[in-house]
């Protein structure tokens, strides 16, 4: 399981990186076609916007991964070790719940709601857009396993190591 | 139980409760927004209504300049650029009574006048005059409380991603609220300059390091240009309607990409790594603003901000008054809620309430991201805090002990910026970025 | 009372028998908006033709959500009514399109004659219904749109010629602009003011009443009429929540509806005459333009987007052809 972790992160990293560069290009291209081509293209707003949700959902997925969600530890560090294990199956629990309800069957229901309804300046379909959110909600139900497994082995501590920095903006 | 009450139940039980397990706090928010919208339009409906808050939440052009000014400060920590920042600011604090401490400020000035981040600028700052300051005799427990203190001032000066936050949630304009950030981001590292020098005053021995010759000033000037010249190409980009805030940010990316390969400090094999970072910080924040979409969306139709305005307003309609108790929530709310999900639950339902007593969006964006630079510092839980101690290799409580005067200082200037509306005002106002009277 | 059955309701928790439903609307205007008014007071004489059987409570500023996104809302059942413009729906039917398109009306009274007719449009108002369970009551008028520039006033296309022009984002406003002989910018709303300042566009088109109040009258004062589009919005109602309607209620939302288009009219009437009055004052100037040149120019536009017969007749019909 930790292998198919591993690679799951590897490719989300590797998809994140490229989306962004993607996106990247896409701004530039509109400021680049008004201020320097003087003939501005129609379709940049509209597919950074979605090229953005999509690299969010997509990446906050791989955060998970880390356990690196801004959350507030101090008070569980208080209690005693194994308590902490016990909050950190339910924290993982919730996470799991969440994930399927809101992100799978919600983005599946959304996703099925607005199948036909198109974008105004790119070929695509909103709908066919929300299959993001299901995708991102098995990813992060994935993650959440993962960690239930370890916190049952042993293996992953009832606190994740968070980096504050991550958090900044 | 009427639905609002218990819709309301729901949301602050939940929360509070999930928070405080530890949850994430954006699933923390979420669950208890969804469960929220379960009980007023059932299962389906709510799953299906969340999943499109959350999604639609982060769907915005304006929100796309978080990644990119996140990225911009990725380049130049990367790169060397930041370095010659500090250096920069050496030489302009250099002559002044306890000099690496003012120059702490003056650098994380600098600094966030090109980031639109602050802990960051803390973490760089820090981890290059920390030391030196160590060597020179301060206490480091000092040295680290002013380098916390003066490091949120990147929030409150243009670009700031806090305010871009705000202008989503509050509709105004970013131009307006950069502009606006920019006096009381001045008076925040003007105060941070006073207690610094009152400081030195009890410590005569911390003296000025020494006198760089004009020579030398001038090439710490020249090498610290290119990210100089990146505030003017940012700011003056929006100011002159040459490009959006988010069309700036992509400007303040690929000139960051230029200047460090141009000045050779920046390594393409950095690169992959820089944007990953990159990515996963702006998307923590994004997750946060999409189920702050849920949250704000089940608030509205149980109709929540107003049941909270009339309560507030029942008690007084006293304008000075309300804005006291909405500044004290907020400060309170700031000793353990991080800047963003601060930003977002409580626009909502304080905007309407001092619009509505005159006070205009602008000066309030002000005040309010001007509290949330107070939340960052102040214990127990405060990002800068934390990073500013890390880095200068002291534990948080000597540091508190050192913060303190510095934090009262800076919260009693909260309330200049609260009932002083020209400090926020007058600029947006000259530049005719307000269109409003 | 009726307090309660305020907060209740919604789809999926079922009304409380005896009691009055309470229609939840999703606005994108502000509640200054003729829009607001007239759907308040829409609300007010539903509530009591149908001695508080119905009822609806607006929600504006966009609480409830985007255009796009409580068109949704609807479909689903989360939120019962919203206003959506033509755009939104020409998104899920392309026969919607035929109400978006320039000279398509002339003005504002033929336009709510055309949208208001079940003779014309009732096919087109129940086509949402099987897919998306959307029934479209009817239309409000946006007002006609022109062309507002910065440095003179233009009589004819030749008059926009490289003038860097600010559009909605899609295919069609573009499209059009180019055949109008300006160049398109797709720009946010929002940024349009401090863009013509800055002369980082040289115009933009809209209605007079945004015009006055969004002030781009101080940085672009020539206002021209073009008149080259009626701008509409739709109220959609879900099929479901409808059909719960008795005959008697239906009947009276009907009634009631026809008074608040007719209300709204008249409000975005008054309004336009005060913005043009007030935007004189403060300096502007309102010019006309040779309508027949741009007509010649739009008038193989239309063509271009009305590829099926569907639409080809509704053009025709709202024509009065
Ligand atoms: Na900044
Ligand atoms: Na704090």
């Amino acid at each position: 399981m930790e292998a198919i972790r591993a690679r799951v992160d590897k490719v989300l990293a590797a998809v994140s990186i490229g989306l962004f560069v993607v996106l990247l290009v896409v701004v530039c291209w509109q400021v680049l076609s008004r201020q320097v081509l003087q003939t501005p293209a129609a379709w940049t707003e509209e597919t950074a916007r979605y090229l953005f949700v999509i690299l969010a959902l997509l990446s906050a997925s791989l955060v998970f991964s880390e356990r690196g969600h801004i959350a507030v530890e101090i008070l569980m560090a208080r209690f005693p070790v194994r308590v902490q294990k016990v909050v950190a199956v339910l924290v993982e629990l919730l996470v799991i719940f969440f994930a399927l309800y809101v992100l799978v069957l919600g983005g599946y229901r959304v996703a099925e709601n607005s199948w036909n309804q198109g974008l105004s300046a790119i070929p695509v379909s909103v709908g066919q857009m929300y299959l993001v959110l299901p995708l991102a909600g098995v990813l992060i139900t994935f993650y959440s396993l993962c960690h239930l497994r370890g916190l049952l082995r042993g293996t992953t501590g009832p606190v994740p190591e968070g980096d504050v920095v991550a958090a900044d903006v | 139980m009427d639905t609002a009450t218990l819709v309301a139940l729901v949301l602050v039980g939940g929360m509070v409760l999930l928070i405080a397990l530890g949850v994430p706090i954006a699933v923390a928010m979420g669950l208890p927004s969804a469960v929220a919208t379960m009980v007023l339009l059932g299962w389906d409906g709510a799953a299906l209504t969340s999943a499109q808050r959350l999604f639609s939440g982060s769907n915005s052009f304006a929100l796309l300049a978080i990644p990119f000014f996140v990225l911009a400060g990725g380049l130049m920590n990367a790169g060397g650029l930041a370095r010659r920042l500090i250096d920069f600011a050496l030489v302009v604090a250099g002559r002044l009574p306890a000099s690496l401490a003012q120059t702490t400020v003056v650098a994380n000035t600098l600094f966030g006048a090109v980031s639109g981040a602050s802990v960051a600028s803390a973490a760089a700052v820090g981890s290059v005059l920390a030391p030196r300051m160590k060597e020179e005799g301060y206490d480091p427990a000092f040295s680290a409380a002013v380098n916390a203190a003066a490091s949120p001032t990147g929030m409150l000066i243009p670009p700031s991603n806090t305010f871009i936050i705000y202008s989503l949630v509050s509709g105004t304009s970013v131009a307006a609220l950069f502009m606006a950030g920019i006096g009381p981001g001045l008076l925040w590292s003007g105060i941070c300059v006073l207690m610094v020098a009152l400081y030195a005053r009890k410590r005569p021995e911390l003296r000025a390091t020494e006198r760089p010759t004009l020579r030398q000033g001038l090439l710490v000037l020249w090498r610290a240009v290119p990210a100089l010249f990146m505030m003017v190409v940012v700011v003056g980009g929006i100011l002159v309607g040459a490009f959006t805030a988010t069309e700036s940010a992509v400007i303040a990316v690929v000139y960051a990409l230029v200047a460090g390969f141009a000045t050779r400090t920046l390594k393409v094999g950095a690169l992959p790594g820089v944007i990953l970072e990159a990515a996963k910080t702006t998307a923590i924040v994004m997750l946060l603003i999409g189920v702050s979409g849920i949250l704000a969306w089940v608030m509205s139709f149980a109709r929540i901000p107003t049941l909270v305005s009339d309560a507030m307003l029942g008690l007084t309609d006293n304008k000075v008054l309300v804005l006291l108790m909405i500044m004290v929530v907020l400060l309170i709310a700031g000793t353990v809620m991080d800047p963003t999900p601060a930003i977002l639950i409580f626009t909502p339902i304080f905007l309407p309430i001092v619009t509505g007593l005159g006070v205009s969006p602008i000066h309030f964006g002000a005040m309010m991201v001007f509290n949330m630079c107070l939340g960052n510092i102040s214990p127990p839980v405060g990002n800068n805090l934390f990073v500013a101690a890390r880095v200068a290799g002291v534990k948080v409580e000597p540091v508190i002990g050192r913060l303190m005067p510095m934090f009262y200082a800076l919260t009693a200037s909260l309330f200049i910026v609260t009932f002083v509306p020209e400090l926020s005002m007058w600029l947006p106002e000259q530049l005719g970025l307000i269109n409003a009277p | 009372g009726g307090e309660g059955a305020e907060a209740s309701g919604g789809s999926g928790s079922g009304s409380e028998g005896g009691e009055g439903r309470a229609l939840r609307l999703a606005l994108n205007q502000t509640e200054q908006h003729p829009s607001y008014l007239a759907l308040d007071s829409f609300g007010q004489r539903l509530s009591e033709a149908t001695d508080d059987r119905w009822s609806i409570e607006v929600f504006a500023n966009e609480t409830l959500g985007a255009q796009a996104e409580a068109l949704q809302l609807v479909s689903s059942g989360a939120v019962d009514m919203a206003i959506v413009s033509g755009t939104q729906l020409e998104n899920l039917d392309e026969d919607f399109v035929v109400f978006n398109l320039p000279t398509v009306f002339d003005s504002v009274e033929q336009q709510m004659s055309v949208v208001n007719d079940p003779d014309v449009v009732g096919d087109l108002y129940s086509s949402l219904e099987s897919s998306e369970n959307i029934t479209v009551v009817g239309g409000f008028t946006q007002g006609t749109r022109s062309v507002y520039t910065t440095d003179g006033p233009v009589e004819t296309p030749e008059d926009l010629a490289g003038k860097k022009m600010r559009v909605q984002e899609s295919d069609l406003h573009l499209s059009m602009m180019e055949a109008m002989g300006g160049s398109p910018t797709p720009l946010a709303f929002g940024e349009v003011y401090t863009a013509l300042q800055s002369g980082v566009i040289d115009g933009a088109e809209n209605n007079e009443v945004s015009y006055f109040t969004q002030k781009h009258h101080e940085v672009a004062p020539f206002y021209s009429r073009t008149n080259h589009l009626v701008g509409l919005d739709y109220l959609i109602i879900n099929t479901g929540v409808l059909s719960e309607m008795s005959e008697e209620d239906r009947a009276a939302f009907d009634e009631e509806w026809t008074a608040a288009h007719e209300e709204h009219t008249q409000l975005w009437t008054e309004a336009t005459e005060q913005a043009i009055a007030d935007a004189e004052a403060a300096g502007a100037t309102f010019s006309e333009v040779d309508t027949d040149a741009f007509n010649a120019v739009l008038e193989p536009l239309v063509d271009e987007f009305l590829t099926t017969d569907s639409q080809r007749a509704l053009y025709d019909a709202a024509r009065g052809n």
